[in-house]
């Protein structure tokens, strides 16, 4: 019997479903961030929320990165659906931390996918998620330099609105 | 065409000439390409089962429209209960062809 899955789809059935997953924790992480962008903003953090909107259409750009990837090689991508984005926090530096948090997770996430890759003998996604190690390695870096400058000049006052200048400064040139 | 897969219910082919499957739900069979089959996966793999045993999903059915809405099937909780396993079953032996082709 002619194989017609692989004469359609390129990669791993089970691989593509668990990409879908990840679209829509990429979907999930953009929403979280513009979340934290607004928050930002209302709180005349001008550096923060710029830094929070560019962090939002990242996450975006890596959902249609995942999403493209699967429909070029004969899968479906599914558009995600986004709920429950928390709007409340209490002081920047629990924005960072949880952005911090939330990079961890997507970045167990991708290993995840790399390791059932690895399992299924998917090579083909297993190449593509390399950028996306590589990545999420960076994002976690960004987050990590901008948490440490909390330790270094505090967050009350003054301190916060310097601190807040130096943000756009912790993205590796 | 060569069988697939047998459940209770279902069963599933994959036609010897042309690129496409054909499922058999006893009353009515469909014609479908692979994109087709991944859509039917993906919406049988969306269906909670648990809502039919907490009351949720009062009826206990559920309406499936495939094929860009070509076709609409109405199942009951033992036909759902059987669907699933009919698609696993499908992509099982389809995978198990991949190894072996």
């Amino acid at each position: 019997m002619k194989d017609l899955v692989r004469q359609k789809l390129s990669i791993h059935v089970e691989i593509m479903d668990l990409l879908n997953e990840q679209i829509k924790k990429e979907a999930h992480s953009s929403s979280i961030y513009l979340a934290m962008a607004s928050w930002c903003d209302h709180n005349a953090l001008d550096y923060s929320a710029e830094f929070f909107y560019e962090q939002s259409l990242e996450e975006r750009e890596h959902m249609m990165k995942i999403f493209r990837f699967i429909n070029d090689n004969g899968g479906t991508a599914y558009s995600p659906e986004v709920s429950t984005i928390n709007h409340e926090y209490n002081s920047l530096e629990e924005i960072f931390e949880t952005a911090l948090d939330q990079e961890i997770k997507i970045t167990k996430s991708i290993h995840n996918i790399v390791f059932q890759c690895r399992k299924l003998q998917d090579l083909t996604t297993e190449n593509f998620l390399q950028w996306f190690v590589h990545e999420q390695m960076e994002e976690e870096q960004t987050i990590r330099r901008a948490l440490e400058l909390f330790d270094l000049m505090g967050s009350e006052g003054l301190a916060l609105k310097l601190l807040d200048e130096r943000i756009p400064h912790i993205r590796k040139k | 065409m060569t069988v697939l897969f047998e459940s209770q219910f279902f069963t599933s082919y994959q036609a010897e000439k042309g690129r496409y499957f054909i499922f058999d739900f006893n009353h009515k069979m469909i014609k479908l390409s692979f994109c087709q089959l991944l859509a039917f996966r993906q919406k049988v793999k969306e269906i909670d089962l648990e809502k039919h045993f907490t009351g949720e999903n009062e009826h206990g059915m559920e309406i499936l429209l495939l094929c860009n809405r070509e076709h609409m099937f109405i199942f009951n909780t033992l036909e759902v209960i059987d669907l699933k396993q009919f698609v696993k079953g499908t992509f099982a032996m389809l995978e198990l062809n991949s190894l072996v082709y």
